[in-house]
This record gives structure tokens, C-alpha cells and sequence, in this order.
């Protein structure tokens, strides 16, 4: 397995109550997996806690076979070779394009850096785009920069908050099946948290569905999805 | 097992620096708690006996009435600004800020220089009218005359707080009581004083630290208070015990009314970040009513500014030939330098800690933000107080290193201007602090997160991105710092080097040797440069809602 969650139970600091309990699961390499849940579910905090961003209570997370948490050890979020395009993007404002996703490049030669910057900004399509600011870009293209950025140091995993929330719905269709695309084009290992049932049928080749910090259901999309549970309405 | 991983990971350093920073500034204070109890003093059953009383007598009358004249000054002022519509409405909504500017002390010898004998008002009378006036009605030196001071120089804290919160939050509730027939009185006592009960308080309990901070305006109308008192047992008796002591209780004053202020502000805050901010619409005012209002606004904004500041600007026009010399070129180097180096200091300081206790959120990072912002709290003289009796027993500490490099004073840092910025150091540190964490809390945590996912750790990421994004932030508190440690009296005056002034210790001393007209040009030089503090707070800072 390639990311492997074993028990992870998790609770906020100043709640008692566990956000995550004893959750469990296992994800191949290339497999693209959609967290589905409402909000308040703890769909958002399991990234956190794959990315580093938060400290497991007990339990245990592997990544590529190395121990990131449990008892005894915590890899930094910086040290675990996690990307992750965040729900608002978190573009750096006072960056560039080119700048934001050089950003996460380290130990590469200034000709190599640049190499790379045209081959992800060629797999997002934003050529053109590369001396502007992330303000003077449009919501979807923000996106985009934000999954280059998030690609660019070769992730052995890639997360994604709630990726299309920002976006309107036929952008939100276009961007999906784009993203897809690219996905299955670089076989990164990508989970992505999302309340609505129609990103995940579309992205995703397995299908987790969380309530209140545990797996309620798990399976295919087709599986998953067409079964009567208690879910939200199917957004239209 | 779980717990020594924990502080394995929370223990990088970030946190050792804001551990021993804290622990830093919280020794003079822990020195002053250490010696009250303990340090015995030859001229305490004295002063016990014989003058505190008069001194606490003193200082809680000034306390009281200073509150009740801003209270009343400032609230009225925010609810006829907020509520009423009348001519230079606009005008004085800024307007009656500007008195800020002026530090009390620096009102104070110009209005008793306005007054006295040779002033404006009496040379005119004597010169114009043959009128001679019995001076017992022009002496403004006496404790009378220190609360007209202190309220119409502070009275605007109270006036901003309660304004921002009548604008902002009680649109809704002062419109209902207006449908249901409520009269303006009405509406005054019954909705506006309650609402804002939480504002009032905030405000003048700053007020209170500000007179209890205050040295100038009660040492220069010879009012025995408890701040001059800690003065004079130390430059007069040289008698650091009872200096601690009167420090002590000047401390326990301080709590009282910080608990007082917590107890009766409630649960409330004064400013609820609301997200539906709807202003209140100012009804239009005319005749008789709306030129009652504006003769009451002008007559404050007059006493409170403009009089003294044309008077300050006609004294330094007659002054500034004799002032301006090399003399005055070397006090503002030496005010520039200190509040220089004292405000970068701060602003490192404060990104330290602002940046540790926002990423490690926790009970321990909490208390170290709230410890570190206490220094803002205590009067100037105490922390004076407490610095010098650090500053000396660390000396004789170092007594022995001193011999060893061959210096032969036994005073080096006690007698250093390092000993002065510390003190600046814990007393402003609140206003940077404040300052870069509101600017952290703006930009919030995603970007952090954000680099650190793409391989950068916390002290790259703070560098790279932190630090970029809240420049403003940094800019804005460095300034705010600096302009009030420009004007800063009390500490000063305890802890400058000999032969060492600032502008406005040399301002005061000229005041103190009746050459008040000389002190005219340092004076306005400082409410100039305060001018710039507040115009930044205000505008740039805190942008205004609505």
C-alpha cells in the first residue's frame, strides 16, 4: 500500500470530543480518491493529518512504506514530499506565477527550474501567464497555478481541499475533467476531500464517504454513489 | 511517551527564543514583587507614616475625576458625532483625535504659560484694560487644574472607543427606541450609555494607566502623587527600597483597576468583529439645536487643541533662534536614536513571539503573548524602577569580569543607555506586538501551511512568505512605537544616562526652569511627529468599516 492509515484517532485542541476516530485506510499508488462527507465530518482534517499539518492523537500514517506519524516519531509537513492545493489556493500574493511554483523547488539548478516550470505550466496550459500576479488571474486560472505549484516538486502524494468550491459550475465541469486528465497523465497517488457527489463520481476511481469522523461506506463510484444512503441531496 | 514527543516537536527555536525573551522582560517586574516583601528601607516607616496617605490621597483624586470628566466629555462627543448631523460635523469627527497628540505634560506648562502672569490672557487684560486679576483664579498649578488637564488632553480615548462602537454596532437597537417615540434623552441614558457600557470602560481605563503612567503634568504643578514620590525617594533620598515600595503599591493599583475594568466590562467586548456592519445614520440637525451642539464640540476642540497648539507655534516663532543650535540638532539624534534602536528591537521581538504563540497555539504560548504585552500596563516609573534595581545587581554581578578587563567603574550597564531601551523595550513592547498580530491574523495561517507543504520549513517559510505578506503590519507598528517612545517622559527622566537628554526631557526641564516659551519648539516638534502616529493608526491601520 502506498499511503496507509492505521487507527488514526484526532481531536482539536480545545474540543474533547475526537474529529477523527480510529480511522483506517489504504491507497494504492495511482489511485485517485475522493473523500465525500459533510461538513463537520473530519473530511478536511484527515488531509491535514496525511499532509503533516496536524499531529495525530493516536495511530499511525505511512507514506511509500516510511513511518510519517505514530507514537513515537512526526515527520514535518516540509520533510514528507506531500503537495497539497489548498481550498482558497493560498497563492503567495506577493509572487509571481513563475515565482509561486519555483516556490517548492529546492535543490535544482536555475536551468532545471526552469525546465520544470515550462513542463508544469504546459500540463496546466498557462504558458502566457507566467510574470503575472495572482491577483490579476481569474478564479479557474488561480486554480491551475495552485495544481502546477502543487505538482512541481514531484509529490509522491497529492491532496486536494475541496478543490472546485470557489469555482462557478460550468468551470467547475471543465476544471474536473482537466484535472483528471493530468492526473492520470503524471500517476500521482491523489485524494481529494469534496462535499459534492458529482466531483467525486467524475474524479475519482474509489470513493470514501465519512461521517462524523469515521468511514461510513467505501467502494467504486458507481457502487457507492448509486446506493440510497443518508446523505445529502445530489446537487443539480 | 505521547507527552515527550509532543514537546519534542513543539520545542524548536522559536520556542526557546520566546521562552527566554519572556522570561527577560518579565525580570524587572519579578524583581520589584521580590524586594517589596523583602528589602528593608530607613525612610519607609517615614513615609508610611507621614505622606503616603497624601499621596494615595492625591493620585485616586486625580484618578476619579479625570475618569469622570472623560467619561463625560468622551461619550458625549462620540454620540452627538455618531448620531447628529451639524455644521463641521466632518471636520471634528477627526478633529477631536488631535488632542492625542498632545502629551499632557507638554499641555500643561503651555496652558500655565497661557495663564500666568506674563501669559496671553493677563498681559492683555493688564495692557489693554488696566484689569488686574487676582492671580488665585488664574493659577491653573493645582489638583483642579491637573484634571483639566488630564481630561481634555486624554478624553478622546474614551470619545474613539465608544464612537467606533455607537457608528458601527448600534444602528439597529437607537433606530428601534427612535420608532417607538423614544426622545433623544431618552434614548441617551436608556440605550446609548448601557450599550456602550463595555466601550466606556475599555476607554477609560486606558485613560486611568495613562494619568497613573503620568509624571509631568503632577511634578510640574507640585502635586504630591505616588509617581513623584517614587521620584523623589530615589533622586532626592537615593532610596532605592522605598522607591520599590511605593512602586509596589503604585503595581497594586494597576490590578485593581484591570480587574475593575474586566468585572465591569463584562463578558462583552468592546469591538465584536461583525461581519454586517451597518452604520448609523446621523440625523440631520438644524436651528438652535444643531448650533448648541457645535458651540459645545468647538469649545472642547479649542481647549483641547487648538489654543495650545497656536500658542505652542507663536512661542516657537518668538523662540527658535535661541532654540535651534547644535544643541537641539543632538536631541533630536539622541531622541531618533534611542527610539530607533529601541522600536527595531521590539519589532524582532515581537514577530518572534506573534509567529511562535500563532503557529503553536496553546495554553503556555498564550500566557508568553499576554505576559509580554503586560509592560504597557505599568505606569513608566515602576518599570524605571525595576530595570535600575535589575541593572544594578547585575553589576555587581559583573563586578568581578569588569575588573578582569580593567575597567574601573563598578557601574558599566546600570549607568549605560542600553538600561534606558530596555525599559522602552517592556513598556511599548504591547503596541508593536499588537500592531504584527493583527497583522498575522489577517493573512492567517493557509500561506504557512501552503510553503511548508512545498518543502520549506517554519523559519524559511517565516522569512519567504511571513514576513513578505505583513510588511505593512511591521512598517506600521515599528512607527507607532517609535513616535511613542518620542514623547516618553517618566522613563526617560529616571533612566537617561547624566548629560544625556531627549526632546522631550529637555522640553520639560526648560518648562521646569520657567523658560516655557523655550520649550516650545521641541513641543511642537513632538506633537508634530505624534500628528504622524495617529493619522497612521487610524487611517492606515485600522481601516474603517462602513
Amino acid at each position: 500500500m502506498f499511503v496507509q492509515l492505521k487507527n488514526v484517532s484526532f481531536h482539536y485542541k480545545n474540543t474533547k470530543e475526537l474529529t477523527i476516530q480510529n480511522f483506517s485506510l489504504a491507497i494504492e499508488k495511482g489511485e485517485i480518491v475522493s473523500i465525500l462527507g459533510k461538513s463537520g465530518s473530519g473530511k478536511s482534517t484527515i488531509l491535514r493529518l496525511i499532509a503533516g499539518l496536524e499531529i495525530p492523537f493516536s495511530g499511525s500514517i505511512h507514506i511509500n512504506e516510511s513511518i510519517m506519524a505514530d507514537d513515537k516519531q512526526f515527520i514535518q509537513p516540509e520533510k514528507r514530499g506531500v503537495g497539497m492545493v489548498f481550498q482558497d489556493y493560498a497563492l503567495f500574493p506577493h509572487m509571481t506565477v513563475a515565482e509561486n511554483i519555483k516556490f517548492g523547488l529546492k535543490k535544482m539548478s536555475r536551468i532545471q527550474k526552469k525546465e520544470r516550470l515550462d513542463e508544469v505550466l504546459a500540463l496546466v496550459g498557462l504558458k502566457e501567464y507566467v510574470k503575472r500576479y495572482p491577483y490579476e488571474l481569474s478564479g479557474g486560472q488561480q486554480q491551475r497555478v495552485a495544481l502546477a505549484r502543487a505538482i512541481a516538486p514531484n509529490p509522491s502524494v497529492l491532496l486536494f481541499d475541496e478543490p472546485f468550491s470557489n469555482l462557478d459550475a460550468e468551470l467547475q465541469i471543465k476544471i474536473r475533467d482537466e484535472l483528471r486528465t493530468i492526473l492520470k497523465q503524471t500517476g500521482i497517488t491523489s485524494i481529494f476531500v469534496t462535499h459534492d457527489k458529482m466531483d467525486a463520481r467524475a474524479l475519482a476511481d474509489r470513493v470514501v464517504v465519512m461521517e462524523e469522523g469515521t468511514i461510513f461506506r467505501v467502494g467504486e463510484p458507481a457502487e457507492v454513489l448509486n446506493n440510497e444512503f443518508t446523505m445529502s441531496p445530489v446537487p443539480v | 511517551m505521547k507527552l515527550f514527543r509532543l514537546m519534542k516537536l513543539k520545542m524548536n527555536s522559536w520556542a526557546i527564543l520566546s521562552f527566554l525573551i519572556t522570561i527577560i522582560i518579565m525580570m524587572p517586574i519579578l524583581f520589584i514583587t521580590f524586594e517589596f516583601f523583602t528589602r528593608s528601607s530607613e525612610n519607609w516607616e517615614h513615609i508610611n507614616e507621614y505622606l503616603l496617605n497624601s499621596y494615595l490621597f492625591n493620585t485616586l483624586l486625580i484618578l476619579f475625576f479625570t475618569g469622570l470628566l472623560t467619561v463625560f466629555i468622551g461619550v458625549s462627543m462620540a454620540w452627538f458625532i455618531s448620531a447628529y448631523d451639524f455644521p463641521l460635523r466632518g471636520f471634528f469627527k477627526w478633529g477631536l483625535i488631535l488632542p492625542l497628540a498632545i502629551p499632557p505634560y507638554i499641555g500643561a506648562y503651555t496652558y500655565n504659560g497661557i495663564l500666568n502672569y506674563t501669559g496671553v490672557i493677563q498681559s492683555i487684560l493688564r495692557n489693554f484694560y488696566q484689569i488686574e486679576v487676582n492671580q488665585k483664579y488664574f493659577n491653573i498649578m493645582s489638583i483642579p487644574g491637573a484634571i483639566f488637564i488630564f481630561s481634555v488632553f486624554l478624553f478622546p480615548y474614551v470619545y474613539l472607543i465608544t464612537k467606533n462602537f455607537l457608528e458601527n454596532q448600534s444602528a439597529s437597537l437607537v433606530e428601534n427606541a427612535r420608532l417607538l417615540g423614544s426622545n433623544s434623552f431618552e434614548i441617551f441614558f436608556r440605550i446609548v450609555i448601557p450599550i456602550s457600557r463595555a466601550s466606556i470602560v475599555a476607554g477609560v481605563s486606558l485613560v486611568i494607566l495613562e494619568v497613573l503612567n503620568d509624571y509631568g503634568v503632577v511634578k510640574y504643578f507640585g502635586i504630591q502623587t505616588l509617581s513623584t514620590a517614587i521620584f523623589q525617594t530615589w533622586f532626592g533620598m537615593a532610596d532605592l527600597g522605598s522607591a520599590i515600595k511605593l512602586s509596589g503599591i503604585l503595581m497594586m493599583i494597576v490590578v485593581v483597576i484591570l480587574m475593575a475594568e474586566k468585572w465591569l466590562r463584562g463578558r462583552k467586548k468592546y469591538s465584536y468583529s461583525n461581519s454586517k456592519v451597518r452604520p448609523l445614520k446621523p440625523v440631520k440637525l438644524t436651528g438652535y439645536k444643531a448650533w448648541a451642539i457645535f458651540a459645545y464640540i468647538s469649545a472642547v476642540f479649542l481647549l483641547s487643541f487648538f489654543i495650545p497648539f497656536i500658542q505652542l507655534v507663536k512661542w516657537t516663532f518668538t523662540t527658535y533662534k535661541q532654540v535651534l543650535s547644535d544643541e537641539f540638532i543632538g536631541l533630536i539624534w539622541n531622541s531618533t536614536f534611542v527610539a530607533f534602536t529601541a522600536a527595531a528591537v521590539i519589532v524582532v521581538i515581537a514577530l518572534i513571539i506573534a509567529n511562535f504563540s500563532r503557529l503553536f497555539e496553546g495554553r503556555v504560548t498564550n500566557l508568553v503573548s499576554k505576559i509580554v504585552v503586560l509592560g504597557y500596563s505599568i505606569p513608566g516609573a515602576v518599570i524605571a524602577i525595576g530595570v535600575l534595581t535589575l541593572f544594578i545587581a547585575l553589576d555587581r554581578q559583573l563586578l568581578i569580569f569588569y575588573q578582569l578587563i580593567g575597567l574601573t567603574p563598578s557601574l558599566v550597564l546600570s549607568l549605560s543607555l542600553s538600561m534606558l531601551i530596555f525599559a522602552f523595550v517592556i513598556r511599548f513592547m504591547a503596541i508593536g506586538y499588537n500592531s504584527i498580530e493583527t497583522g498575522f491574523d489577517k493573512i492567517g495561517t493557509t500561506f504557512t501551511e501552503a510553503s511548508r507543504t512545498l518543502g520549506m520549513t517554519v523559519t524559511q517559510t517565516f522569512f519567504k512568505v511571513d514576513l513578505k505578506m505583513i510588511k505593512g503590519a511591521v512598517a506600521g507598528g515599528f512607527i507607532l512605537v517609535f513616535i511613542e517612545i518620542l514623547k516618553e517622559l517618566p522613563l526617560t527622566l529616571i533612566l537617561q544616562p547624566f548629560n544625556f537628554y531627549t526632546l522631550a526631557t529637555k522640553a520639560f526641564q526648560y518648562a521646569g526652569d520657567e523658560r516655557i516659551q523655550e520649550a516650545a519648539s521641541a513641543s511642537i516638534l513632538i506633537i508634530l511627529i505624534s500628528g504622524v502616529s495617529i493619522y497612521i493608526f487610524h487611517k492606515v491601520l485600522e481601516k474603517e468599516p462602513g
